[in-house]
């Protein structure tokens, strides 16, 4: 039988399941753990280790453990956050071909596809050993405003790790799914994805077997990392003060204390106060020091309120790019490690004057909505007679009931409807018009995949050559906007101006890749134009 | 008939139709609202989005059904875009609360010898960092620290060099430590 992996590949964390008559499986590291941390060690012993192993080696060698690699992964290392990135990581990443982020370890080049591969690849051998048989076929998730760059490298990162990437899905669609699937619903949800590295927001219309998404943002600055940066600041200052050392400068030292303030801010969540000391500061001058803390979650919380402002602001946006009022929403999943801060889910009650929902897990469900959509591509959810169930955890879930097998209610018995995944384009497309303003080809939030074809013309007589600018964004001026690159039409046959047609076909694929290709009408012959993509992996070996 | 020869035979059509008024790729009445629009959509979405038919079509067979519905995905877009412009409200204009502390950008001059003026600025950072350093003082007039810190820090990604920056930031952060 074909077993397709559904995988949530994270910043921090990754989880992989599969869709099983029986419920949804996960599947499971060396020592039973199912979630697995997106850490790749490469000791001075030799070899690769991934996962909960890997996490070991951060403080005895740092400089060769890759962590948040999701972060680079498809970027352009000169873009402003790749750079604000790379403040805070203790491995070595230098520019590559097209501009690419190149991740240099014991004198090993690596691509960031390359680095996430072994990720996958993990996950990939612990599956079979779960199953017992091979394992090709996969749908990874991405965060719902990846560009087509950071899609592109993350089908690259699975075809490096030998699996035929079925589909990308993304996070908070593959959240509704799992919410929804089987149950033929007919209402609309807020999905409300904020995780350690970016924040998003989807609306959606659940319509029986159909999930469509009618508006999706985000923002791509803000995490779960940034309110740590901010309690981390507070710790310095207190350092300063009663250490007497400013740590703002050490890098090393102020990575300790961001990750005390992690575990400070994880504490607050359960507990309405946090008080100890951070241990093993290794101080410039050669001395180890500890840092005494005390922190109630009010002040946590003060410290905070603007990220998490921001963030119902960003909601408040959807809903109303949606056309929507927050009473309309019926139901609101929250996603992602972030979302267990209280005041987090106290502000979404506010706004929808609905607390969100508590039955789902918000490090698990994504993973489960990834193996849905596997199953369904594969046709492996109807042959096996797959009933509709709660695929989601209920509140007694636990992660280690048997050898990874999901506790599933059976609600009714028979064939269920394959779902249908509507998804939305992530960023308005345009193309570069007289006077230096842009031309809005494909719209955020279009259901994907759609195609729009534009003809376009020549301006000289015996012009074999056409450049058109494409680029990513919602300004009126060209410049404003992201550059995506130059689309060339070349060899055109001499004409007078104007008499020439060609017909471009901008297609947006259901992975929320862009594809372009040219006609000529006159000629009916065709060609895939090119347009390279900053940043994108390349053919070229590092 | 089959549901593969009903998809067929749709994307033919659809094909065939070339470019046309969106309500004809969508095969509903001229005039016809959201609701219309989006229960049509959703019935050919049902039949013939590309995903269910990925085991059972032959490759070029897929590339037809792909092409008709990313066409009608299109057509739906931009009704979708006609009618909720007509049927949005007409926007208020975001006044910034009453009581909303005034902040000014943090003066500092006294070390620099350029004068922080306009060109002062500008002299101080790459043309992208001021964008979002023009963008950070925006946010810093209606009041939002918390707008200003994004800001500035997107214009140090932009210009890691920049010493205004970085003291910009500081103070900002600090204002925002204070409560403000």
């Amino acid at each position: 039988m074909a077993v397709a992996l559904g995988i949530d590949l994270g910043t921090t964390n990754s989880v992989a399941a599969i869709a099983t008559p029986t419920g949804v499986e996960f599947i499971l590291g060396p020592r039973g753990e199912c979630v697995h941390p997106s850490v790749i060690a490469f000791p001075a012993s030799g070899g690769v280790v991934v996962g909960q192993d890997a996490k070991r080696y951060r403080l005895t060698e740092p400089h060769h453990v890759i962590h948040s690699a999701k972060r680079f992964i498809g970027q352009n290392i000169r873009a402003p956050l790749v750079q604000l990135a790379m403040t805070g990581i203790r491995y070595k990443v230098v520019e590559g071909p097209n501009q690419q982020p190149i991740v240099v370890v014991r004198d090993r080049r690596m691509t960031m596809p390359e680095i996430s591969s072994h990720v996958l690849l993990h996950l990939k051998r612990c599956a079979e050993r779960q199953l017992g048989t091979q394992v090709k076929d996969a749908v990874i998730t991405v965060p719902a405003n990846f560009t087509d760059a950071q899609r592109q490298a993350t089908k690259e990162a699975g075809r490096l790790a030998g699996l035929e990437v079925m589909r990308l899905i993304n996070e908070p669609t593959a959240a509704a799914l799992a919410y929804g699937f089987g149950k033929d619903k007919q209402q609309l949800i807020a999905v409300f994805d904020f995780g350690g590295g970016t924040f998003d927001v989807s609306i959606l219309r659940l319509n029986g077997e159909v999930f469509e998404v009618l508006a999706s943002d985000g923002d791509f600055f803000l995490g779960g990392d940034d309110l740590d940066r901010t309690l981390a600041e507070v710790l310095a200052a207190d350092c300063n003060r009663v250490l007497r050392i400013d740590p703002r400068p050490h890098a090393a030292l102020m990575m300790k204390l961001m990750m005390g303030a992690e575990a400070i801010k994880c504490h607050l969540s359960e507990n309405d106060a946090a008080e100890g000391e951070i241990d093993g500061l290794d101080m410039p001058n050669g001395t180890t020091g500890k840092l005494p803390f005390s922190v109630t979650r009010k002040q946590f919380e003060e410290l905070v309120n603007g990220y998490i402002g921001r963030t119902i602001e960003v909601t408040r946006q959807v809903l109303a790019a949606a056309g929507l009022v927050p009473s309309q929403i019926a139901d609101v999943l929250c996603v992602g490690g972030s979302t267990r801060i209280p005041l987090v889910r106290e502000r979404l009650s506010e706004l929808f004057r609905r607390d969100p929902n508590n039955q789902i897990n918000p490090d698990e469900v994504v993973a489960q909505g990834a193996a849905i959509q596997a199953g369904s591509l594969t046709n492996t959810l109807v042959s096996s007679g797959m009933g509709a169930r709660d695929v989601v955890a209920t509140v007694g879930h636990t992660t280690l009931v048997g050898p990874g097998v999901m506790p599933a209610v059976v609600l009714s018995q028979g064939m269920v409807k394959r779902p249908v995944l509507l998804d939305v384009n992530p960023a308005t497309l345009a193309i570069q018009t007289a006077g230096g303003f842009t031309e809005r080809l494909l719209d955020k939030n279009a259901p994907i995949p759609i195609e729009k074809v534009r003809v376009f013309t020549t301006a000289r007589d015996n012009q074999t050559r056409v450049e058109i600018d494409c680029c990513r964004g919602e300004a009126r001026k060209y410049t404003e906007n992201e550059p995506l690159g130059t689309l060339l039409l070349e060899n055109l046959a001499p004409a007078k101006r104007g008499e020439l047609k060609i017909e471009v076909a901008f297609r947006v694929d259901s992975d929320g890749i862009l594809h372009v290709r040219a006609t000529d009408q006159a000629s009916g012959a065709q060609q895939e134009a090119h347009l390279q993509v900053l940043g994108a992996p390349t053919a070229e070996d590092p | 008939m089959t549901a593969r020869t009903d998809v067929l035979l749709w994307a033919n059509r659809i094909v065939r139709k070339g470019s046309t008024a969106p309500n004809q790729l969508l095969e509903i009445r001229d005039g016809a609202g959201l609701d219309e629009a989006q229960a049509a959509f959703h019935k050919v979405a049902r039949m013939a989005h590309p995903d269910l038919h990925r085991v059972s079509l032959s490759a070029e067979e897929l590339e037809m059904v792909t092409t008709a519905y990313a066409r009608v995905a299109g057509a739906y877009q931009e009704l979708r875009m006609m009618r909720m412009q007509t049927t949005r409200l007409p926007r208020t204009s975001v006044k910034p609360p009453a009581n909303a502390p005034v902040n000014k950008m943090p003066d500092l001059s006294p070390s620099e010898q350029k004068p922080i003026g306009p060109a002062g600025v500008a002299a101080q950072m790459a043309p992208k960092a001021l964008i979002y350093y023009r963008k950070a003082e925006n946010a810093l007039r209606r009041g939002d620290l918390t707008g200003a810190v994004l800001q500035l820090k997107m214009a140090i990604a932009a210009d890691p060099l920049s010493t205004l920056l970085r003291r910009a930031l500081i103070e900002v952060e600090s204002e925002m430590a204070k409560g403000g």
